[in-house]
């Protein structure tokens, strides 16, 4: 029993690393813009499908491919800033005009792939360099876990050393917190709003391609529960605290996988509704999340 | 003229707040703009900074418009305001907070010199650099307020009502410190309720009623007029 949970939280690294680093984009671009990005589901779509299209119909190399593959994540939520956001956002559109406009760019984006290329679910490409398998003490350790866990690690302590000590990451914290005072020390939120897209949409990419090398399917319709999921992390981590979404990532990705796990096969279809019960519980007990947030909570949405 | 303001009017969607506002400053002046709850101080200085546009009217600053910027441009033209309630970002540590006043400071000597003066100017803000703004008392986050608007060094400095909820020997200690702010060649524009307080350290005011300016003059005058003295004094 203890090597089989052992095994199953071996298995769940990977997930949550997939969860962890939705997260970080979510709460970035919510901390500083006061915005749920539903589309960011899609954002991370387009980081895997874009890959198996790269690979599958241009026949480039893997690791060329996951790079323009990223690059094409961190275009679209750029695109999705000026094209969907921003406008908005300027003539001073309501919260709800903003959260509509969000839930109409992911279904737009999602159905665009779909109409493009169906729904149907492919085989994604994986380098044969990452199939090795280790045996350790009756444990299966697949050397894709071991990259998926220590890359994300990577990512998270480069971003976590960025939004600490960073010039730029510091204004982002103090624009998350109060945009309007942070306009007064001379800085241009439009960029650091651009800057919070580039970086949320590339952690969105990477987390594709992770979903894609961990689970080796992909399909345009893919981003919806990781992208809900992600968003619930986001939460959970406490909104615009970004060492928090990751490390809730890291909870609810566990969490989901344990769930599934330990409870009788009947209950397993319950498991996109195990998150939102640990949603439920977390927030009753701690209505702020488990770490704290980062906005400030001035009874309103800010400005 | 360090600041000239002309016929400067601005309001909030459809809802006219200023109508006609004439204002100028000189070159190492503290000028006080005085005037009850709601009659268009702060809109005042957040038009000067660009954050609403005005209506009609010209705002100069060392004779150029800066009518049409963006705050950050404002700003990195030298311009620096300290707003009301003493919005420090109360989730950065000390440090960050002036960080933050300094993010158009790009040569790191500029930087460390900015970040000297405002430690000695505030020492207190020097032995709590690591600590929560969050966490540090009214008059502290007050000092903070004041030193991280001083960071970027500028020639001219709003403050809006520093004295705000500050106990009278706090209030006197802040007030001191401004004194010495100007005297080392930051130009003060100072917007007070404690009208007192303003005429006292000031060389020149503005009296603000309803969106207009009602009177001006040099505060010695000023606090002399019945005027003042019946609606702003509480002297009979």
């Amino acid at each position: 029993m203890l090597l089989y949970l052992l095994q199953q939280l071996i298995n769940a690294l990977a997930y949550g690393s997939i969860l962890g680093l939705l997260a970080v984009g979510y709460t970035m671009i919510y901390g500083i813009l006061g915005l749920i990005n539903f589309a960011h589901g899609e954002i991370f779509m387009i980081g895997a499908f874009s890959c198996y299209l790269f690979v599958t119909i241009f026949n480039l190399p893997w690791f060329t491919a996951a790079f323009l593959a990223i690059t094409a994540s961190v275009i679209s939520g750029l695109a999705l800033e000026r094209i969907a956001y921003r406008p908005c956002i300027k003539k001073g559109g309501s919260v709800l005009a903003i959260f509509i406009i969000s839930f109409a760019a992911s279904i737009f984006l999602r159905y665009l792939f779909m109409m493009f290329f169906t729904d149907e679910r492919r085989a994604f490409p994986i380098p044969p360099f990452f199939e090795k398998m280790y045996f350790v003490g009756g444990i299966v350790v697949g050397l894709r876990d071991i990259i998926i866990f220590i890359t994300t690690i990577l990512i998270m302590l480069i971003i976590t050393y960025f939004i600490k000590y960073s010039k730029f990451g510091i204004a982002m914290r103090a624009v998350s917190y109060d945009k309007k005072t942070a306009n007064f020390m001379g800085i241009n939120s439009t960029l650091i709003i651009k800057i919070a897209f580039i970086i949320g949409s590339m952690l969105a990419g990477i987390s594709g391609l992770e979903y894609g090398l961990s689970f080796g399917i992909v399909n345009p319709g893919m981003g919806f529960n990781p992208g809900l999921t992600g968003f619930i992390a986001a939460v959970l981590g406490g909104i615009g605290n970004v060492p928090g979404a990751m490390i809730a990532g890291f909870i609810v990705g566990i969490g989901e996988v344990l769930f599934v796990a330990i409870l009788p096969s009947i209950y397993s279809p319950l498991r996109p509704l195990f998150v939102w019960i640990l949603l439920f519980f977390i927030l009753f007990l701690k209505p702020t999340g488990l770490f704290r947030p980062n906005v400030k909570f001035d009874g309103g949405w800010g400005e | 003229m360090l600041l000239s303001i002309e016929d400067v009017s601005t309001g909030y969607g459809k809802a006219q707040v200023l109508k006609n506002i004439s204002l100028n400053l000189k070159k190492g002046e503290i000028v006080a703009l005085i005037g009850a709850n709601g009659a268009g101080k702060t809109t005042t200085l957040r038009c000067i900074m660009g954050m609403i546009k005005p209506w009609e009217g010209s705002i100069k600053f060392n004779d150029q418009k800066i009518d049409s910027l963006p705050p950050y441009e404002i700003v990195a033209r030298g311009i620096s305001y300290c707003p009301e309630g003493r919005d420090i970002f109360a989730n950065l540590s000390v440090y960050e907070n002036l960080k933050v006043g300094g993010y158009l400071i790009r040569d790191q000597n500029k930087f460390k010199s900015s970040l000297n003066w405002i430690y000695e100017l505030f020492p207190i803000l020097k032995d709590r650099c690591n600590q929560i703004a969050g966490s540090l008392s009214g008059g502290e986050q007050q000092m903070l307020a004041i030193g991280r608007s001083l960071m970027s060094k500028p020639s001219l400095l709003f403050l809006d009502e520093p004295s705000l909820g500050l106990a009278p020997v706090v209030v006197e200690n802040i007030f001191n410190t401004i004194q010495q702010i100007n005297a080392e060649g930051t130009s003060i524009l100072l917007v007070e309720q404690n009208v007192t307080l303003a005429l006292d350290i000031a060389e020149r005011a503005y009296v603000l009623e309803k969106g207009e300016i009602r009177l001006s003059g040099e505060c010695k005058e000023l606090s002399q007029s019945e005027y003042v003295k019946n609606s702003y004094l509480g002297i009979a």
